[in-house]
């Protein structure tokens, strides 16, 4: 009877009363379990911190010291006073451009079909699931598959090891994420909307053109930009592909020969091939590259965030 | 509500072209920059020299071929030069097929490579650059010891090593080695100390492992005449060589080999050892390496294309400067200099009149 009538205790606080309804005994195992899940929030958290102090602290005689000149400067393998990281930012920026050529369409128009149109015949449960391993691949497997087809195959087309073969490398690699993510976006369309489209005539491809696509579009552009920041991180395919480690002068080649003859390198190559030089001068170097690496993916994410902030549905 | 989520699209759309053309203008300022102070400062010695170079092969070298290159792009701003170092091997593979002008080496082409440039009718020219000494190291704490033999490297990393977790472990072999080769490899240096035997080293994929095969385990092997002359796999091997003098210095008792060129620079930590090969105990210093006196030793090589020679004047002009005082002298252990050890004069000179003559196939390799 107590429990029906709160009010007989009248002023008692929230505290007191819970206190009365479990007895005297304190939430023991509650307690214990909120301290170790904040624990382990605390060690990630702690993790992280460590990660980037160490990477500042290894890098400050470059931030310090010359940081617009190490912006400005390209690879460079043989001497850490003049090395820097334009190059392999423009490389890395490239690449992400044709990413996004080449996954997004291709990822996108994938997912359209394989959740507006294949339905839930074996064959479409099939493919799903295939494209779902395809993601958990290693990443030097597509280093492969890219110097097998881009750079020996299709030489022709790609050029040989050019940032284009390096491009479509990464982007197959990232295409079963992209296809992941927008099928997810797809689904989370309410069935609704389409019957929506269908009841005033739509036809099918009306429908997903102008109810469900435009819906799922914020869900399919986080996924995407979050895939490109995957890309910008690689650096096993790259290198199988033909990254440049050591030097890259262009001479008096222009923008299109540099694209389609011209040799390439990226973020991720760049501080592999700084990190394997002698000395501590080549640590800072390659301290402020990981640094510079971290920044960009971190924007690259914020971007992603923005986008899906902006143009979030809820239905 | 339709135009304004496919307004997204559209940012995102816009966002990546003008990514594009950030990096885009980067780039071309970058590359007229030294054009135009490489103009101020001096007609180029020959000018109107254009065309690209692509250098690849072993990244022990790739760091002189870059402070060449870079050299050399100051007098030619037109010629388009990539550098990259994926490995000796990979780079002859990449070279006997025709892909690359000049092959860096840290060790003598090999017979089944050499094959193949000429199966692929590539003929090259073989130019000594360099040398490498390996330097085997041990913990800056260990005074226990101060020189190891040929012999003692057999027992203490050879392939009958493995398992081999303390030093004192190494007794019983060492015994039977003395037996059979005597002292041709050096004084054994046994009974060793009961101590942890912990080994950091380059991996497989790295120059610096084939070159200790070649040089020490090889040797022994041959005379002992057994087949395998592989180090014991159970090591921590890794192809950073920051990494193995990290590994090295962790433990007080540890043992490796690594650069020579790594060890001057981490001689708080690290302590190359003496070296005997039957000659008596040898210290590495650059003057015992480029003599020759200290047994492990490797010279470091560029390969050049003769076909491509012909074709490409500015590939001649870059060998021309590799090979002149200005472009030896990016060796050293000066500030932005390369740490290895510069050749002797008479190298030098050998290497110098290999090129004027234009004198392909090998002479250190083939085997």
């Amino acid at each position: 009877m107590a429990l029906a009538t709160p009010a007989s205790h009248g002023a008692s606080t929230a505290a007191s009363l819970t206190t009365e309804l479990t007895g005297s005994k304190r939430d023991v195992r509650g307690r214990a379990v909120e301290a170790v899940l904040l624990a382990t929030l605390a060690l990630s958290l702690l993790i992280l911190v460590a990660l980037v102090v160490n990477l500042v602290q290894r890098a400050w005689p470059v931030l310090s010291g010359r940081l617009g000149d190490f912006l400005s400067s390209g690879l460079d393998a043989s001497n850490a006073a003049e090395a820097g990281v334009w190059q392999a930012i423009r490389g890395t920026l490239t690449l992400a451009v044709i990413v996004a050529i080449v996954s997004f369409p291709l990822g996108i128009a994938c997912a359209v079909f394989l959740e507006e149109y294949a339905g839930k015949s074996f064959f479409a449960r099939l493919i799903r699931i295939n494209v779902r391993n395809l993601a958990g691949v290693p990443s030097i497997v597509y280093g492969i598959l890219g110097l097998t087809i881009f750079v020996k195959f299709a030489d022709g087309i790609t050029g040989g090891r050019t940032v284009i073969s390096g491009g479509l490398a990464l982007a197959v690699l990232v295409l079963p994420v992209v296809i992941i993510t927008a099928s997810e976006a797809l689904r989370a369309v309410p069935q609704s909307i389409r019957e929506g489209a269908y009841g005033v005539g739509a036809t099918k491809w009306e429908t997903v053109r102008s109810h469900v696509l435009p819906s799922a579009a914020p869900g399919i552009l986080t996924g995407t930009v979050l895939a490109l920041s995957r890309a910008a991180g690689e650096a096993a395919p790259l290198l199988l592909v033909g990254g440049i480690t050591g030097l890259l002068r262009t001479g008096d080649q222009g923008l299109w020969e540099q694209i389609t003859k011209g040799g390439f390198t990226s973020m991720p190559v760049a501080i592999f091939s700084y990190a394997r030089q002698t000395g501590a001068d080549f640590q800072a170097v390659t301290g402020a590259a990981s640094l510079i690496l971290l920044i960009l993916v971190v924007l690259i994410n914020a971007l992603a965030i923005w986008l899906r902030n902006r143009f979030e549905k809820r239905w | 509500m339709i135009s304004k989520r496919w307004s997204a699209v559209a940012a995102l759309a816009a966002i990546l072209p003008l990514a594009a053309c950030g990096g885009d203008d980067s780039s071309s300022e970058a590359t007229e920059a030294p054009a135009s102070s490489a103009a101020e400062t001096t007609m180029a010695p020959e000018p109107g020299l254009s065309g690209s170079i692509f250098v690849s092969g072993s990244s022990t070298v790739e760091p002189i071929t870059t402070a060449v290159a870079k050299l050399f792009g100051e007098a030619n701003p037109d010629v388009a030069i990539q550098v990259e170092g994926p490995g000796t091997g990979d780079g002859f593979a990449k070279f006997c097929a025709g892909e690359t002008d000049i092959s860096d080496a840290s060790r003598p082409i090999k017979g089944e490579e050499a094959q193949t440039c000429a199966d692929a009718g590539i003929e090259f020219i073989e130019l000594e650059v360099a040398i490498d000494g390996l330097a085997v190291i041990t913990s800056a704490k260990n005074t226990a010891v101060e020189c190891v033999s040929f012999a003692d490297l057999w027992v203490l990393l050879g392939p009958d090593a493995t398992g081999r977790n303390s030093w004192s472990d190494a007794n019983d072999a060492a015994a039977e080695l003395s037996a059979k080769v005597g002292t041709d490899f050096g004084t054994l240096h046994a009974p060793y100390p009961d101590a942890p035997l912990t080994v950091t080293a380059p991996g497989e994929e790295s120059g610096t492992f084939d070159s200790f095969v070649e040089l020490v385990l090889a040797k022994v092997a041959k005379a002992l005449e057994v087949e395998d002359d592989a180090p014991r796999p159970d090591y921590t091997a890794s192809p950073n060589d920051n990494v193995i003098i990290e590994g090295i210095a962790a433990n007080d008792t540890s043992l490796g080999w690594v650069g020579f060129a790594f060890v001057e620079e981490n001689l708080d930590v690290v302590k190359p050892l003496q070296v005997d090969k039957g000659k008596g105990c040898v210290e590495p210093t650059p003057e015992s390496i480029a003599s020759g006196d200290y047994p492990i030793a490797r010279s470091l090589y560029i390969y050049v294309n003769a076909a491509k020679l012909a074709e490409n004047p500015a590939l001649e002009a870059f060998v021309d400067l590799y090979l002149s005082d200005d472009g030896l002298a990016v060796i050293g252990t000066g500030e932005g200099q390369i740490p290895y050890v510069p050749m002797n004069a008479a190298d030098t000179e050998a290497t110098r009149a290999v090129w004027e003559a234009k004198e392909v196939g090998t002479r250190d390799g083939g085997k």
